[in-house]
């Protein structure tokens, strides 16, 4: 369990009295699958460090409040010490790779883990298969797409097998295939092993399908904390802030707004499909 | 193309240890400088080629003797104007511009720099950076923690350079033109690259040890490795044989 109690963040070079993070309280609870969401400096990844401790122990700033991972004060603990608990994929994918080849990247956290060798080689084969990224094993991480590196950052992350799962942005060089069988992925892992996904996504369609929670944070503060289906349905506060919705999510709101449709907002074609129907009955 | 990445591959060169590997590159380069005859340090440069050229590696080998010699001519002028002995070779109204003893000393110095540096980069080519930090870790009991660092120290050599001509390529794309042959503007066009160059891989390299961090870097004890990286026949062989040459360019001193 995170929970994140009143925390404000402000980078020490942060420019104007602005702040990353204002008065942010959230719990996550075991086997949670969260979407985070907002535009472009909104303080997703901000609050993506915050819960592994990187903030604000690596980024100096003024921190205020409390995280606690597991009853455990991320300020009086380093990083180092959620590191078997907390599992994290960066946004930066190029710079958070510590090995040249594919294979020395995913071996490097549970080597140090010092998990037996049998151990590690099934995890390895494991996680290989699971990407999809079997021939990529022995290439030089240098040589792979953005997306290809996406994959391998996910695996070396997931062959840990951490209990809690915090991505920032995994899929932002994935096509709409792959990036929609890794939502799976983190949704099987989340129900068939509880473990906690903690994801900070722009395709929003995926986390509406895929996601049992999402927060919508804005300037640093959190506008919406809910299911999907009732944070989408405020329609008018995510074109002011630029983000797109789901053409059918936006358009079961407006009919229930103009009265045609009493229904739940939409947000699968399916669902759609149905409100249709109803809408049209 | 990078010249200090990895060209992968499968010979006997490839399949040493690491260990042996930086080993050998080292007793290679002593040897060479030990060396006091011109004729030996061109046969030690072509031995050298050779080598490469069996692990696959002639196109490297000679882009970095090229580069190398370059620098090599740089000493080869400053030696051939500084030294003084022997008989004089090249006068000017009276004055002494070149000596026999000069011309020696830079063909030899000039070279040497060649020789020795050829080994040592030609390693990069043949060994990955976290082969060689766990085998100094398994083989030689090193402290994970210091193998890390300086082993990510060269892995970051050739992401600075390619990080170096992305700044270049985001520049030249607002028209800025690298073309020129003119050495100061070319070094006032470089200079302030160097500033955001500086930025963004400290920033990597920052990010590269946070990653380290989440990821147990500091669990790590020296049995924990997957790979195993046992010294073999060859590795012995290729030691025995670079041993014995330096020993006889110490005995010919
Ligand atoms: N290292 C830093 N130093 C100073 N300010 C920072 C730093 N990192 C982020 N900020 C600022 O903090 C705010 C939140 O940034 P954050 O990276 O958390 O946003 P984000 O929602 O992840 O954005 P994006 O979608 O672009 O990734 C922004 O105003 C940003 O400029
Ligand atoms: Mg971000």
């Amino acid at each position: 369990m995170i929970s994140i109690d009143n925390v404000t963040f402000r980078y020490q070079n942060q420019r104007g009295d602005e702040a990353a993070l204002k008065n942010v309280s959230l719990t996550v609870e075991d086997g949670e699958f969260l979407g985070v969401i907002g535009t472009s400096g909104a303080g997703k990844t901000t609050l993506a460090l915050a819960m592994c401790g990187v903030v604000p122990h690596e980024f100096k700033g003024d921190f205020y409040g409390a995280v606690l991972v597991d009853g455990e004060d991320t300020v009086e603990h380093a990083p180092s010490h959620f590191a078997r608990k907390v599992g994290e994929v960066f946004q930066d994918i190029d710079s958070q790779m510590v090995a040249s080849v594919v294979e020395d990247e995913i071996l490097f956290g549970m080597e140090n883990f010092g998990l037996p060798h049998e151990e590690i080689g099934a995890r390895l084969d494991r996680v290989l298969r699971e990407m999809g990224i079997e021939a990529l094993r022995e290439r030089s991480i240098a040589s792979l797409s953005g997306g290809q590196k996406q994959k391998v950052a996910i695996a070396a992350t997931l062959a840990l097998e951490p209990r809690i799962l915090v991505l920032d942005e995994p899929t932002g060089e994935l096509d709409p295939e792959s990036s929609r069988e890794i939502f799976a992925l983190l949704r099987r892992l989340c129900e068939e092993k509880g473990i906690t996904v903690v994801i900070v996504e722009q395709k929003i369609k995926l986390l509406c399908e895929y996601a049992k929670r999402l927060i919508v944070l804005e300037r640093g503060e959190m506008r919406f904390d809910g299911a999907p289906r009732e944070v989408i349905a405020h329609v008018d506060t995510f074109k002011s802030l630029g983000i797109n919705i789901p053409p059918v999510a936006e358009l079961s709101a407006i009919l229930r707004e103009g009265g045609a449709y009493a229904g739940d907002v939409a947000l699968t074609l399916p669902e759609a499909e149905r409100m249709a129907r109803e809408a049209m009955a | 193309m990078n010249l200090l990445s990895v060209m992968p591959g499968d010979s006997f060169l490839h399949r040493l240890n690491p260990v042996t590997k930086l080993a050998a590159a080292f007793l290679y380069g002593i040897g060479c400088i030990l060396c006091d005859s011109i004729a030996m340090e061109v046969v030690f440069i072509l031995l050298m080629l050779l080598i490469s050229a069996s692990a696959g590696l002639l196109p490297r080998a000679l882009a970095l003797t090229r580069r190398l010699l370059v620098l090599g001519l740089f000493m080869f002028v400053i030696q051939l104007l500084f030294v003084r002995t022997g008989a004089p070779l090249l006068s000017l109204g009276g004055v002494t511009l070149v000596t026999t003893g000069g011309l020696r000393s830079a063909l030899l110095l000039s070279l040497r720099v060649v020789a020795t540096m050829l080994p040592l980069m030609l390693f990069f080519a043949v060994t990955q950076m976290n082969d060689l930090c766990n085998a100094l870790v398994k083989r030689l009991h090193l402290p994970y923690r210091y193998a890390f660092i300086i082993t990510t120290a060269f892995r970051f050599v050739p992401l600075f350079s390619s990080e170096f001509a992305e700044i270049q390529d985001a520049q030249r794309a607002r028209g800025v033109d690298f073309e020129t042959k003119n050495l100061v503007r070319k070094v006032k066009l470089v200079a302030p690259l160097c500033v955001p160059l500086l930025v963004s891989s400290l920033k990597k390299v920052n990010s590269s040890a946070i990653s380290a961090e989440l990821r147990g870097f500091e669990m790590r004890g020296r049995e924990s490795g997957y790979k195993e990286y046992p010294f073999g026949k060859n590795d012995a062989l290729a030691l025995a044989l670079l041993v014995l040459m330096v020993a006889l360019c110490a005995a010919l001193l």
